[in-house]
């Protein structure tokens, strides 16, 4: 029953929040729900990993690894964004009581939707659950109703309902291979198992509309065009929701399948994965170096980081845990980022690079986050990705896709130049803004994003190697 | 009941309704008015819905049935109220003068879609049933062709009706080729609602604090100048 619970608890705190008319309580409860998720989606990863998959009610609702991997993930980056959220939304000038009530209302909605998509076991639901983790978001994005918050949900809106709509064919298309083969059950599970039996065509044309369709939403180059504006537009707790753990959890979809579509042959999906995925590293490596506003920056990071688990995927299953491994450390690393993005935000009133300067004098705390979730996200060392990444580029090696490792490496190197050419600016020189003090929430926030940073920077826990190559196991066909 | 005359007949008719199906993708590309649009999306809906109600009799399916009657609530009546509700007139009467690429040049893309589509799926219609050898490429193609409307399109309801068009198209193969459960299917269409509702409401914030809705005209993020 705890399964149910996870999306339901922000669901509850969502009504709570309509009952009273002061923000406290709403915050309160807000960052309440956000603790209960991620224990309880702790707890369950826990009874997992001991018994492989846990169906709640056959048919429709369950947790195997991978998904109780997605569910931790978003369980971490809620609390986070939720405590953080407290904070930032009071500091926002233009926030205003009712404003930031209807926040809390949007924000746990939001959450509850994304909870949803993992614990589906028919891909038709899990469809609809991803549809609703972007109606749901939109108003979100478009909260500080500039003309490029609108103009940035419109975009959002639009292309990425779209490739969900083209990503519903694809979902009938295998559902039609299902009744081909008179399976009537229409889960994950019987549709890995009845996968030999589909034709082989109806695979292809199944995964190009999948992969194009739901890889809109993940932000893969040369669908990508909305995620910058939507991921730097919106509040930045939202922005660390969905860059941290939004894209992955839709990336999870294209998970789920990897097992049916590594049964067509000839490595189609593997070739497509490896291809638009370094296209997007690629990509979006160059359009780094060209930002003016440092929430951009970061957004062009997630569209190049799931690029590079895309690799990982396209290397078969001996890059599987290593992609996996990108998915835990992005999200812990790229939510992080964009709170200290956030921390600058409220310290400098500006997105602008160039117009921040000297950082360091005015707000010791923000330029620090930032400077190191900068080097940690470009991945440097003693931080999480630069353990991922090594092991993405140790199974490149060992899958001997050397033109591949090269691309990847030339790439990472131009997209690390320039995330730290950008912060140096930010952090050192001459200031000219005034002292601020940091909000105890936003403090905090920052505090408890930068331990797992730090810790799998070092090592990776055993429970957590333990989910991690259970859930790479649900990869292979 | 079911004689083989009779489905003989509807199988027919099923193909007439393919034909006029693929026939609207092509009407709501080339519409100018945003009203006409409207009207266009409404009767594509509803040739959908027939579609439905037709298979539903011939594979003796009360789920499709059922599919058909979502579709009649949620497509030909909640979402054009919706749109007709929350957006004020002079929303609604606009007029797309320009297109990003003029109709000709459209129609003609449309053609290629249409032909590439269809030789695409044939190897997959080998012994499939007549009903799925005309839904299943014709859904593909209108989906398609959906995608490209929305592409060329500048002016905000257009946008929105081309992405339910696509959905149109999708469950057009859909209802042939699968046997999924009508509650997938109300959600679906619940979804539908939701999409309309919310991408009409960013609509009206548009008009109200950027003064117009031709989305195509936005274009102020980006990297290049500062911003």
């Amino acid at each position: 029953m705890m399964v149910a619970a996870i999306p339901v608890i922000p669901l509850l705190a969502a009504l709570a929040v309509l009952l009273f008319r002061h923000p406290t309580p709403a915050r309160l409860i807000t960052a309440a729900g956000g603790l209960a998720t991620l224990l309880l989606s702790i707890d369950l990863a826990q009874q997992v990993t001991h018994r492989v998959d846990l169906v709640v009610l056959p048919g429709w609702v369950g947790v195997n690894g991978l998904s109780a991997l997605i569910l931790v993930l978003q369980g971490f980056v809620a609390m986070t964004a939720t405590i953080y959220s407290w904070g930032y939304m009071k500091h926002q000038a233009r926030a205003g009581e009712a404003r930031e009530r209807r926040y809390y209302l949007n924000l746990n909605l939001f959450l509850s939707s994304l909870f949803l998509v993992p614990i589906f076991l028919q891909p038709a639901l899990t469809w609809v659950a991803v549809e609703l983790t972007t109606v749901l978001s939109v108003f979100l994005v478009s909260f500080d109703s500039t003309p490029q918050a609108l103009e940035a949900a419109w975009k959002y809106a639009i292309i990425t309902i779209m490739g969900a709509t083209v990503a519903v064919l694809g979902i009938f298309l295998l559902l039609w291979g299902l009744s081909l083969a008179h399976v009537a059950v229409q889960t994950w599970a019987s549709l890995k198992a009845t996968a030999p039996l589909m034709p082989p065509l109806l695979l292809k044309l199944a995964f190009v509309l999948i992969l194009i369709g739901f890889g809109t939403k993940v932000g893969i180059v040369p669908m990508h065009t909305w995620l910058p504006d939507a991921h730097s537009q919106a509040p930045s707790s939202v922005c660390a929701l969905l860059s941290g753990i939004e894209v992955s959890t839709i990336l999870y979809v294209i998970m789920r399948l990897w097992p049916v579509f590594a049964w067509i042959p000839g490595s189609f999906a593997q070739h497509w994965a490896l291809a638009f995925g370094l296209l997007s590293v690629g990509v979006a490596a160059f359009l780094m170096i060209q930002v003016h506003d440092f929430k951009r920056l970061f957004a062009f990071s997630t569209v190049e980081q799931m690029g590079i688990v895309l690799v990982a995927l396209g290397l078969g299953p001996a890059g599987g845990y290593a992609s996996l491994y990108q998915v835990l450390t992005h999200a812990v690393t790229k939510s992080l980022a964009f709170y200290s993005a956030g921390a600058v935000l409220l310290t400098t009133g500006t997105r602008d690079i160039a117009s921040v300067k000297g950082l360091i004098r005015v707000s010791p705390v923000s330029a620090m986050s930032l400077l190191f979730s900068g080097l940690a996200i470009a991945g440097a060392p003693p931080f999480a990705i630069f353990l991922s990444e090594l092991s993405i580029f140790r199974s490149t090696w060992q899958t001997g896709h050397i033109l591949v490792l090269v691309l990847l490496l030339g790439f990472l190197t131009v997209a690390f130049l320039g995330v730290l050419l950008k912060v140096n600016r930010m952090v050192f020189g001459q200031s000219h803004h005034r002292p601020v003090s940091l909000p105890l929430t936003i403090r905090f926030a920052l505090l408890v994003g930068w331990l797992p940073v730090l810790v799998f920077g070092v090592y990776l826990p055993r429970p957590m190697h333990h989910l991690l190559t259970l859930a790479a196991l649900t990869l292979r066909r | 009941m079911s004689t083989p005359f009779l489905d003989h007949i509807l199988t027919n008719i099923n193909s007439l309704l393919g034909a006029l199906f693929l026939l609207s993708a092509f009407v709501l590309m080339v519409a100018r008015q945003v009203q006409g649009f409207l009207r266009g999306f409404v009767r594509q809906s509803l040739l959908l819905a027939l579609s439905a109600l037709v298979l539903g009799w011939l594979q003796q399916s009360p789920e499709l049935v059922i599919v058909a009657l979502i579709t009649l609530a949620a497509k030909t009546l909640i979402i054009p109220n919706l749109l007709v509700r929350t957006l004020q007139p002079q929303i609604r009467s606009r007029r797309e003068v320009d297109f990003v690429v003029n109709t000709p040049v459209s129609l003609l893309v449309a053609i290629g879609i249409s032909v590439l589509s269809y030789f695409f799926v044939v190897p997959l219609l080998a012994g499939a049933s007549p009903s799925v050898s005309v839904n299943l490429p014709v859904g593909l193609d209108v989906l398609l062709i959906g995608v490209y409307t929305l592409a060329i399109r500048r002016e905000a309801v257009p946008q929105v009706l081309a992405i339910m068009a696509i959905d149109n198209g999708a469950f057009y193969a859909g209802i042939a080729i699968t046997s999924s459960s009508a509650i997938v299917e109300l959600a679906a269409g619940l979804e539908g609602v939701i999409v309309v509702l919310v991408v009409a409401i960013l609509t009206r914030t548009l008009a109200e604090n950027v003064g117009t809705t031709q989305v195509g005209a936005m274009a102020t993020l980006k990297e290049g100048d500062k911003p």
